[in-house]
């Protein structure tokens, strides 16, 4: 048959991108994707960056997404392709990432048969994904496509899985664009397009009454797109009410404004933890009260009336139970709140919480982020801040890897834009920063991308240097090298009496020649003489460089809740000692 | 001294363990029983009965009726879980519903030896006013409806009689809220 309407499925996946505006996919081929591959290799809209270990393009795909705001693609062959991703796709179904996934499946006939690189994939990857599909007619291939991105992108954002059997990728039929399908919207679950005015007149009446209201923003407040952080700044300008913001929030209130309390949380700011502890009024846009943030429950902000904006329903109550909440989207209610106290007049001139105020600006005096730096050893706290100072006036984008370094960035590194922070935070995924930062680079070819990195984590996906070399990505690994998994050392230090099991990094490699050996640029500052001009040197090469910077190993990182305490009970610095019996408590939590 | 809590302490308040009868309208496709049975077996939760059928066949779609124990406050939030994942339309605990009504059906099949035991299996039959669907020498099979606790009852009135052997299927209550 030779029907020229007719495409192979293969062909269809590729038109279906091409309709979705996909133009950068991460992936690694294997027998049961070759043609798709093989539809890849006659095309010229679609460019491919072939990662080196398929976690890679999971998380590739993630940095991609977080910074650009639009769907991250990956493609990966059936069995080990897909079972090396489901890190990544849990990372990105626990924050929140909008990402679709291409798998090969093997033939429909043999599925269930054990066949060779068979595997339930929508079996093993159901509960870490937001929907998953396994496409067994090519009639549905078009339609399924177009639901998925749509899915992805839409309500609370996620990960969505397709499999495709190698014969459907041959099999013919017609293509049926993206706008001539109609989505059921109860599969779509966008959330509320209305705004609910009673929230809004509520919210701004208990501003009015509040004496210590406070934002507490996270990354729904992202995900809602860059107006919501605009009418945020607005919203905040006009009330002169503190914000905090969650790791994932940071970022959509600039981090340098006056108003700005910081991150809260296990390793927030002194202020902004003891403001939500003592807030009358806690406004709650997009964040999901995770237990890094509230520390324990029956004494997290126990005086304040809470409101809830979240555009998923099963955020609400979860965690902490509100007094008023709206699954509408963050954007729209924001907007209606703004417009509304401008159209009644509502002038907060007379309440603009003086006393709340000064009692934060008492908290802010103990200078929670202070730190000796000492004129030898390498403070990373330092290393964060001098990077920050040198790097500001670039549109500069930053991901991490998990651990100490990962909290350090959060607390020193200063953002001003959303989507210029790309964590893993709910799932805490070592490994993940430096191919996100790959991600980041293909969605940003002219800014600057810094991996900040711990050098344990960094070994975790440390093959995808290669990636970064082979496309010319510039991307930057800073490394703050303690030679140990810091935050393990830490807890052990803390809660367990310093027995430092399995903790130290022994058997390190030179950084700087494993960078000249993959062909990156390797740069190293042992001492801090040597810190700006390593840094400064970092920037100005336009290669993937590897900057190996050696800190103190025995570093904390501080302030800290410790598991299972309250947001009151914060330790300062090594010289504040844990409650015991909180010590005791908090050891069987995470 | 810190301050009084204005939570209840939730370890003490979630720990009563519930019947719940949750009624979910999903798209009638592969896979959605099993992300619905995650929701439950993720979380250690045991789901005592299960009842799947499809009851639009023009909009495809099946109604599920999931009986489980456990902590109310687990359960709401599994109802908003449910109500996220792709395929479903709604779901309802038909406790928190002011009027809802149950029902399950049984068959049962009885072997007696003895005109005495015939005659006792009779009386409670009638009692319980179960339709005779098959009766031959010594074997009977009676179909028995209502709410899981009549058929309950039925089963161990049976139990009092003894040497009769008796194997059965229960469809698991199905509701419907008004
Ligand atoms: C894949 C994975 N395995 C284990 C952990 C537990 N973990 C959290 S932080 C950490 C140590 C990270 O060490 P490093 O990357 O050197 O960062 P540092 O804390 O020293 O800055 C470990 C092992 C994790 N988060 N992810
Ligand atoms: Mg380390």
């Amino acid at each position: 048959m030779n029907n020229e309407n007719e495409f192979t499925g293969a062909d269809i996946l590729l038109k279906a991108l091409k309709d979705q505006e996909v133009d950068t996919i991460f992936g690694y081929p294997g027998g049961a994707v070759l043609p798709i591959y093989d539809a890849i290799f006659g095309q010229n809209f679609l460019k491919h960056v072939l990662v080196r270990q398929e976690a890679g393009a999971v998380h590739a795909a993630e940095g991609y997404a977080r910074s650009s705001g639009k769907v991250g693609v990956l493609l990966v062959t059936s069995g080990p392709g897909v079972t090396n991703v489901v890190t990544g796709l849990t990372d990105a179904l626990m924050d929140s990432i909008p990402i679709v996934c291409i798998s090969g499946q093997v033939p429909s006939h043999l599925i269930g048969t054990d066949a060779f690189q068979e595997c339930d994939t929508t079996g093993i990857t159901r509960p870490c994904t937001k929907h998953n599909y396994l496409v067994k007619d090519v009639n549905k291939l078009s339609e399924t496509i177009h639901e998925a991105f749509k899915i992805a992108s839409s309500g609370r954002p996620g990960p969505v899985l397709i499999d495709i059997p190698k014969d459907v990728q041959f099999a013919k039929s017609k293509y049926i664009s993206k706008k001539d399908i109609s989505f059921r919207e109860h599969r779509i679950k966008a959330g509320s397009k209305n705004v609910d005015n009673n929230f809004v007149k509520e919210l701004v009446n208990h501003i009015k009454k509040s004496e210590r209201p406070i934002f507490y923003v996270g990354g729904g407040c992202l995900n809602s797109g860059h107006q919501a952080s605009q009418e945020l700044i607005k919203l905040v300008n006009k009330t002169n009410i503190p914000i905090t913001t969650t790791l994932h929030g940071l970022g959509c209130f600039p981090g340098e404004d006056k108003s700005s309390l910081g991150m809260l949380g296990m390793h927030g700011n002194y202020e902004a933890n003891l403001a939500m502890n003592k807030c009358d009024l806690m406004i709650n846009v997009g964040a999901r009260f995770d237990d890094r943030v509230t520390g324990r429950l029956d004494a997290f902000s126990p005086d304040s009336i809470k409101f809830h904006i979240d555009i998923d329903q099963s955020s609400i109550n979860k965690n902490v139970k509100v007094n008023f909440h709206t699954n509408t989207d963050i954007t729209l209610t924001l907007k209606e709140i703004n417009s509304f106290i401008d159209s009644n007049n509502i002038d907060f001139g007379d309440n603009d919480y003086n006393n709340w105020w000064g009692q934060i600006n008492e908290w802010r005096k103990k200078e929670c982020l202070h730190y000796e730096q000492g004129d030898e050893v390498i403070k990373p706290q330092h290393a964060i801040s001098r990077l920050y100072e040198l790097t500001k006036q670039k549109d500069t984008f930053v991901t991490t890897e998990v651990g100490q370094h990962q909290m350090w960035a959060a607390q020193y590194y200063k953002f001003s834009k959303p989507n210029r922070w790309i964590t893993s935070g709910g799932l805490g995924t070592m490994g993940f920063g430096m191919p996100a930062a790959v991600g980041a680079q293909m969605a940003n070819p002219d800014s600057l991308v810094i991996d900040i990195a711990g050098e344990a984590s960094f070994l975790m996906n440390i093959q995808e240097i290669a990636t970064a070399v082979q496309y010319k990505l510039p991307i930057k690994i800073f490394i703050l090298n303690n030679e140990y998994m810091g935050m393990v050392r830490q807890w052990q230090e803390l809660l367990h009496g310093s027995r430092y099991s399995e903790s130290y990094v022994d058997a390190l490699p030179d950084f700087k020649k494993l960078a000249e050996s993959f062909n990156a640029v390797g740069v190293r500052a042992k001492n801090i003489s040597e810190l700006d001009d390593t840094i400064n040197e970092m920037i100005s090469i336009d290669r993937p460089v590897i900057a190996d910077i050696w800190v103190d190993k025995k570093e904390n990182c501080f302030p800290m809740i410790p598991s299972g305490a309250a947001h009151h009970e914060m330790l300062l610095s090594k010289y504040d000692k844990e409650n015991p019996e909180n010590q005791e408590k908090g050891k069987v939590l995470v | 001294m810190s301050s009084t809590s204005v939570y209840p302490t939730p370890i003490n308040a979630f720990k009563q363990s519930k019947r719940s009868v949750l009624s979910v309208i999903v798209d009638n496709e592969p896979g959605i029983l099993a992300r619905i049975v995650g929701l439950f077996s993720g979380r250690g939760y045991n789901i005592e009965a299960l009842n799947v059928t499809v009851v639009d066949v023009k909009k495809n779609l099946s109604r599920i009726t999931i009986e489980t124990l456990g902590e109310e406050k687990v359960i709401s939030q599994i109802i908003a879980q449910l109500e996220k994942l792709v395929p479903v339309h709604s779901a309802t605990n038909l406790a928190n519903l002011s009027e809802s009504y149950e029902a399950e059906i049984c068959l049962v099949k009885i072997e007696f030896e003895n005109e005495e035991q015939d005659q006792k299996i009779l009386n409670f039959a009638d009692i319980y006013r179960s339709r005779t669907v098959q009766k031959r020498q010594n074997i009977v099979v009676y179909e028995i409806s209502g709410t899981s606790e009549r058929i309950n009852k039925f089963l161990d009135d049976l139990d009092t009689i003894g040497g009769i052997k008796v194997e059965l299927v229960r469809s698991g209550p199905i509701g419907l809220g008004i």
